[in-house]
């Protein structure tokens, strides 16, 4: 026990020595998030739209008044004389909305009539959305009092604002990233300058070397879990919802996993350049892009899925998702719980077993 | 019981024995040393006696148990002292301590000892990178010690350490050993190895040599004659050639005023060398007849191994020699000042070398020799002062006179991922060898190093002695007529240090000036002239003799039965560093005359009962020179920046 505790009191040390380890270790996670949490937004607003009122009634400026009101567009004015299709070349719109003549008289002998609506699609995500939205206004647009009315309420994140959704997956891409850069360094270094020869001399055992180690910077996890959760709270105006202890569990034991993926890696790897580079293929890589961090886990190709159930930051990412938007609880992440345990008790395993001789590889 | 038992060792790497066989018992409380070229198989034994590694086969005990079982007993101190350089010296101490369940008031009391012991109790607060090699040698030690082991294995301690400190280290370790603690030293300095109770000499894995020192130096059955001659170039070939036609010499060594050549019957290798170099019109005086050296052992046990094998480097391919300069300044420094901050490295230094001049520059670890050496090649510009180099004055990083000087900087490495003929390739690029000259240059660096054939051997590989002399080969590709070699020789050992030398003299020869520093003082006798550094000042200068006949006083030898005893005593009265140890010799530097200072100092001793068995003067060695300036320079208030 006391050698453990002399291993996690020398890595403290040695972290709060190296200034840029600190900032790796803690500030650089928080502007991560400030910069990713703002910066990805896959829902659309503001997108530019010409409109040509070709009827000009008191009905069709009623319609157009519908897309003004909406958040999805803004409306640009556009005289009838220009094709709108000179907007589009110009960049100065996305879309275009055409509103043809007799409308309003159409509309009040009660006849369906169409209007246009021309979208830029070179962007085709956008294209989509537009034109999703689009329909939905003009679906919904009901000139007088209807017999039936949809009213639609959205949960959990109602502003839909992508900042909440991201925000968490981001602090998970966080932890999950630079205690184990950290850990990874600290590991290699003693392979490098050789200092691990001190430690093979002393009979300090495996497994006390390895958690004194692992410990070490699963506090560091931790320090960073706290002050990003802070940032989560304050700055994108989250908070937990219901039963708290699944997520405390789940951090516990994925502070646990990657500061063990870390160690893994630098014990494998001598050279500090080197396991910098595994670490970040690794932790950023996989858990960027298999964890449904920003694409949907459904919608990875099948023959790939399978290894984002490999990835431990899938399982934290639904955790932390789940505590601060769903509230899901217990019974709706103990799976997760248990997931993470397990991919952490590999990684120490698999470093146990490349430390378990304590000596020189030869 | 022995304090290590060793037997039938052998270490395999793959197809690559390192280790063949090897067999030796070290008593408790011996110092015993372990010399041998690079690649002999020490770090292999250490290794394995601190049980870190495993062995292929044999046994290896201590104190009766297996070594990986009696790891709490040994302390084991590496070449690269495994210290952490981001941890202070004190957290250093505790880390080590607690790894090994020393209570934390055990680790305290003994820290404190051996610190001040170690006389560097007000440095516990420093991080341990930014301490000097000397300091982090001693906090290593402190390190090792903490647990109080019975056995210490040290693995070339001293390796880029310099005099004063090697000394004092060594100083150290006797005591120690009079303590009780068994030490197993390697070294490739073989004035500390006479130091060992017992020493045992490898090559190629196996043990060749075993015995006191005193009984190595007597297998040798030979003499050490100190030949004076005027051109000792020529009269080295000449009594070269000669050793290899009879029985009369058995090996010429060249130093900076002087040949040393080994006869086994003095009288009749006097008779030869007078005779060689006479029938050439050489004039020569053999002015002393002593006993060899241990290193004149060492060279002449391993040339009589490898004998048949082509001892020789080839002839070295310079095409361009640069006798015409010489007589000419080469590099011309005055009053060089280097100031970072407040702190002055550098104080009004006054160097001059002439073409075909070989200038020493010596002085303790941060006396500011590498920040000289920084300026006078051009890549540090001074604070103050003016510089001239290779007859220029102005912009010193001109590629015309970057082309004709030479760099071979302390850590001056090859690249570590590239093959030693890449390397050799871009260093021959870089420094515009001639295209037809390069495969020739090539085939001689390999030559030189002793790795023909291995030329695709990835640089990283090698161990550090044999990069060394690959950096050294391409250094000089391009025939530079001022080569700047700051420690070209640190990790090398004796033998492959002796075939520098001759380079360094031949390319003297052909009018190369060359600067050189080293911590050998041996070896900084074959200088044509030294300076002396303490404390970023330039405080003694002149030819080896020169420096060696201008310090007062004497150098008295005692041949006494409690060396170490005696040691203590008389530092307890009197200054420190007048008394130093060597094996069961004491070396006592007095101010009086021969006669007044043998009598005072043997009254000393004999009133406490150490019985004296022989007394005489010895002439200085540069290395009593090094210690008697620095320490002078120091009482004047010169202190180097660590203090």
């Amino acid at each position: 026990m006391r050698r453990i505790f002399a291993q996690v009191r020398k890595e403290l040390t040695q972290i709060a020595r190296d200034r840029l380890a600190l900032v790796l270790a803690l500030a650089l996670p928080l502007g991560l998030m400030l910069l990713l949490g703002n910066s990805i937004a896959l829902t659309v607003t503001g997108v530019p739209i010409v409109v040509q009122d070709l009827d000009d009634s008191p009905a069709s400026r009623n319609f157009i008044d519908a897309f003004r009101e909406s958040v999805t567009f803004l409306v640009i004015p556009w005289t009838t004389a220009l094709p709108p299709e000179r907007a589009f070349e110009s960049t100065k719109a996305r879309a275009a909305l055409i509103v043809p003549q007799h409308y309003g008289r159409d509309m009040a002998r009660g006849l369906t009539t169409p209007v246009q609506l021309l979208v830029d699609a070179s962007d085709a995500n956008t294209a989509k959305l537009v034109q999703g939205y689009a329909g939905e206004i003009a679906a919904n647009y009901q000139p007088a009092a209807a017999p039936v009315k949809a009213e639609i309420r959205l949960w959990f994140n109602p502003g839909r604002e992508s900042k909440k959704f991201y925000g968490p997956g981001i602090f998970v891409l966080g932890i999950s990233m630079f205690p184990p850069l950290l850990a990874a360094l600290a590991m290699s270094k003693e392979g490098e300058q050789k200092t691990i020869l001190q430690v093979y001399v002393s009979s300090i055992s495996a497994t006390e070397f390895l958690l004194g180690k692992i410990f070490a910077f699963l506090l560091i996890a931790l320090a960073e879990w706290c002050l990003s959760m802070i940032l989560l709270v304050t700055y994108f105006g989250l908070h937990l919802a219901g039963d708290p202890t699944p997520l405390l569990a789940a951090t516990v034991l994925y502070a646990f996993c990657v500061a063990s993926f870390g160690t893994l890696l630098g014990a494998a790897i001598p050279n500090q350049a080197a396991s910098i580079q595994a670490v970040a293929l690794g932790g950023f890589l996989l858990v960027f892009l298999l964890s449904g961090l920003i694409f949907p886990v459904s919608n990875i190709p099948p023959q790939l899925r399978w290894i984002s159930g490999l990835v431990w930051g899938r399982y934290y990412i639904e955790i932390v998702r789940d505590a601060l938007l769903q509230g899901g609880g217990w019974p709706a992440m103990w799976f997760n719980v248990v997931m993470i345990a397990v991919i952490g008790a590999v990684f120490y395993l698999l470093a146990w077993k490349k430390m378990r001789r304590m000596q020189l590889s030869v | 019981m022995s304090a290590i038992a060793v037997d039938a060792l052998t270490k395999r790497y793959g197809a690559v024995e390192a280790v063949r066989g090897i067999g030796f018992d070290v008593q408790p409380g011996e110092i015993f040393g372990l010399i041998g070229p690079d690649g002999a198989g020490k770090t292999s034994t250490f290794q394995i006696l601190a049980g870190v590694m495993e062995a292929s086969g044999g046994k290896v005990e201590i104190f009766g148990s297996p070594a990986r079982d009696a790891r709490s007993t040994t302390g084991y101190l590496t070449q690269s002292f495994s210290l952490y350089p981001d941890l202070t010296v004190a957290e250093n101490i505790r880390y080590i301590g607690d790894l090994r369940r020393v209570t934390p008031h055990d680790i305290d009391d003994r820290a404190h000892r051996y610190l001040s012991m170690f006389d560097m109790d007000r440095f516990t607060e420093r991080l341990a990178g930014r301490l000097s090699g000397g300091m982090k040698q001693k906090l290593s030690l402190a390190c090792a010690l903490v647990a109080q082991p019975k056995v210490l294995l040290l693995d070339e301690p001293t390796t880029g350490v310099d005099p004063v400190s090697r000394r004092e280290f060594w100083d150290t370790l006797a005591h120690l050993a009079i303590e009780g603690l068994t030490i197993m030293v390697a070294t490739p300095y073989l004035d500390e190895a006479e130091r060992c109770h017992r020493v045992a000499l490898m090559h190629l894995g196996e043990i060749r040599e075993m015995g006191t020192p005193a009984e190595l130096r007597g297998k040798l059955g030979a003499k050490r004659l100190e030949v004076h001659t005027d051109k000792l170039g020529d009269a080295e070939e000449i009594l070269l050639r000669r050793s290899s036609e009879g029985q009369e010499i058995v090996d010429v060594q060249r130093f900076g005023d002087r040949l040393d050549v080994i006869a086994p019957d003095p009288d009749r290798g006097r008779k030869v060398v007078e005779e060689a170099l006479g029938s050439q019109g050489l004039k020569s005086d053999v002015f002393r007849v002593d006993q060899p050296t241990l290193e004149n052992t060492f060279v002449a046990t391993l040339r009589n191994i490898d004998r048949g094998k082509s001892a020789e480097p080839p002839a070295y391919p310079g095409k361009h020699p640069h006798r015409d300069l010489a007589g000419q300044v080469a590099i011309g420094a005055r009053e060089l000042t280097k100031k970072f901050g407040a702190f002055t490295a550098v104080k009004d230094v006054n160097i001059e070398v002439k073409y075909g001049e070989i200038y020493g520059l010596l002085g303790a670890n941060g006396a500011g020799k590498t920040t000289t050496i920084k300026m006078l090649c051009g890549l540090l510009g001074p604070t103050t002062g003016s510089m001239e180099l290779a007859g220029e004055k102005g912009s010193l990083r001109s590629r015309e006179v970057r082309e004709r000087i030479g760099y071979m900087s302390q850590k001056f490495s090859l690249y570590d991922d590239l093959s030693i003929d890449e390397n050799l390739d871009f260093f021959a690029g870089v420094y515009g060898v001639p295209p037809e000259e390069r495969e020739e240059k090539k085939k001689w660096v390999l030559a030189f190093s002793g790795l023909e054939g291995k030329q695709d051997l990835i640089t990283g590989s090698l161990p550090g002695g044999w990069k060394q002399r690959v950096a050294f080969g391409a250094s000089i590709l391009h025939e530079p007529s001022v080569l700047f070699l700051d420690e070209p020789t640190s990790g090398v050992d004796p033998l492959a240090r002796r075939a520098f030398w001759r380079m360094i003299n031949k390319l003297a020869d052909m009018g190369t000036a060359i600067l050189v520093t080293t911590h050998y003082l041996e070896e900084a006798e074959q200088c044509n002239r030294l300076g002396f550094m303490v404390a970023g000042e330039l405080v003694a200068e002149g030819t080896p003799q020169g420096v060696k006949s201008k310090r007062g006083g004497h150098l008295l030898e005692f041949l006494v039965d409690q060396p170490q005893r005696a040691a203590d005593l008389l530092r307890e009265k009197g200054d420190r560093w007048r008394v130093s140890l060597f094996g069961d010799r004491l070396h006592v530097i007095t101010d009086d005359d021969v006669e007044t200072g043998k009598k005072k100092t043997s009254e000393r001793l004999q009133s406490a009962g150490i019985q004296i068995r022989e007394a005489y003067e010895e002439p200085y060695s540069l290395e009593d020179v090094f210690i008697v300036v620095v320490e002078k320079a120091r009482q004047q208030g010169k202190f180097a920046k660590e203090d």
